[in-house]
């Protein structure tokens, strides 16, 4: 039977949680279960600490780290602010350098302006017209002050693959610290930290079918970073406050299932599909990296609609235009605008995004209906801006 | 963006949209633009007898410009043709709920319905 309703590709911005996840976060909730504070002594506090250790093996083994490196966080948000800030500030040295790249995240990008009035340096990269940021780039702008790097390992809206083995090793050989922020990857694209230099990696688990609000920092042993949150010795002394130890077992039990070989497969075969019938629209044009990009992210370009009219005429798909934080901001998107495209055609572009609850009709339908939205709107305007 | 239920129904089914598909006797027709709006406004209307019987509009443009175009393409039929001069734009904004961040692209289909008038009367 085929469903109706609206049509969610929007795991991007967020992902419903997982059944089997919900059932493992409900275990720890009620008066039989494992709601105690884990940092108590007695025993439910033993009980919950026990969870939350079992929980930081699962996450550590999926990106081929040991527990003791995994230091959690509310999201990656936090993450991405405990390594940018965490590792310039606890230098001590206010002139230090911090490279990114212009089409990260806000939570880099943003924490970078901070840090930039609070007195450090910040150089960020262009990439080319699909996105990539070319190593050459990162080695031009490497000085003597320079402290970390940061390049995303997903683009969140357009999903190119950066080429993070051949940055983390200049990085390393160079005594650069490396940092990548990971929301994207898992369960999308392999993170084998054990082959790669890098150094600090920031992690969420709403991404990959887990509870929102919590995520982690992966540090590298011998990384020496400055605490945000103070008020507890939980996380080593690195992030005080008590653990939420259903959104930790939930996060573990999301990494659990997040079956990379095998899923990643099956997105790509969604997006194929729907790519295949967008670009059957007239002018309709991929963003981003046709190969090196992540199998779960398809962002186009729709020549001729304005945007807004566009989303409102296909609010049956829940999709989104530029990132899922910016949603009512209505500047055209930076990540879009930093691959040379122009304010309205940025504005006219769409990311879709599948995942493993997408189904073959929900493709069918969504293609379906942008054909006729977007036949519909260009013969109302029968115009396509130069601008 | 929150859409009151009368723009959602004409950016749905906008009235007087397109262009006139037969006669072009007593057509004439005024467009405008701005690109930091992201707006294009084309009306054309057929004017009988110092009336206008007929209004088409093509709008490059958000959901509540759309919507204006098709509420004044509506205003238009059966008015006499000093009525190009004469839309209320703040008027049309609080009809249709219009954000006041968006006045500026209003002011675009009273700048095209400007234009017509001008042809009309052989000003430009």
């Amino acid at each position: 039977m085929k469903k109706t309703g609206p049509i969610y590709l929007d795991y991007a911005a967020t992902t419903p949680v997982d059944p089997r996840v919900v059932e493992s976060m409900n275990g720890c909730l009620e008066m039989d279960g494992a709601f105690a504070n884990p940092s108590s002594v007695h025993l439910p506090g033993q009980k919950a600490a026990q969870m939350v250790s079992e929980a930081r093996a699962v996450i550590a083994a999926r990106i081929h780290a040991r527990p003791q490196e995994i230091i959690f966080t509310s999201g990656a948000t936090e993450s991405d602010n405990l390594a940018l800030k965490g590792i310039l500030m606890g230098r001590g040295n206010q002139h230090g350098h911090l490279i990114t790249v212009k089409t990260e995240h806000k939570a880099v990008l943003d924490t970078a302006k901070v840090l930039n009035r609070a007195g450090f340096e910040v150089t960020y990269l262009d990439c080319d017209s699909t996105g990539l940021v070319e190593v050459r780039q990162v080695a031009d702008a490497l000085k003597e002050n320079t402290i970390l790097v940061s390049v995303m390992h997903v683009n969140n809206e357009i999903g190119v693959i950066q080429p993070l083995p051949e940055i983390g090793q200049l990085c390393r050989s160079k005594g650069v610290l490396f940092h990548v922020d990971a929301a994207q990857s898992i369960g999308k694209v392999p993170l084998p930290l054990n082959e790669w230099c890098i150094d600090l990696v920031s992690l969420t688990s709403h991404k990959v079918y887990g509870p929102k609000g919590i995520g982690a920092l992966y540090l590298r042993p011998g990384v020496q970073i400055t605490p945000l949150v103070h008020g507890g010795e939980q996380e080593r002394g690195l992030r005080a406050g008590t653990l939420s130890t259903h959104q930790i077992v939930g996060f573990g039990k999301a990494f659990e299932l997040a079956d990379t070989k095998n899923e990643a497969p099956k997105l790509e075969a969604l997006c194929a599909r729907l790519w295949r019938g967008l670009k059957s629209i007239d002018g309709v044009r991929l963003n981003g990296h046709p190969d090196q990009r992540s199998p779960s992210i398809l962002n186009v370009a729709i020549p001729g609609v304005e945007g807004e009219s566009l989303r409102l005429a296909i609010e049956d798909i829940a999709v989104s235009s530029g990132a899922a934080c910016n949603t009512d901001s209505p500047e055209a998107s930076y990540v879009l605008k930093a691959l040379g495209l122009s304010d309205s055609l940025a504005q006219g572009s769409l990311r879709f995004s599948v995942g493993r609850f997408t189904t073959i009709d929900d493709i069918d339908r969504a293609i379906t209906l942008m054909k006729k939205e977007v036949a519909r709107l260009r013969s109302l305007a029968s115009f396509t801006p130069d601008w | 963006m929150n859409y009151s239920s009368e723009v959602r129904q004409r950016f749905l089914s906008p009235y007087g949209a397109g262009i006139f598909e037969h006669s072009s006797l007593g057509v004439v027709s005024g467009e405008a633009s701005d690109r930091t709006l992201n707006v294009r406004a084309c009306f054309r209307v057929q004017v009988v007898d110092g009336v206008i019987s007929s209004s088409r509009f093509q709008v490059f443009g958000c959901p509540h410009t759309l919507a204006a175009a098709s509420w004044v393409s509506e205003w238009l039929e059966g008015r006499p043709a000093i009525a190009l001069r004469q839309l209320n734009v703040r008027s049309l904004a609080d009809t249709l709920e219009v954000p006041v961040e968006k006045f500026g692209k209003l002011l675009l289909i009273e700048d095209a319905l400007l234009r017509c008038a001008q042809v009309l009367e052989g000003t430009i």
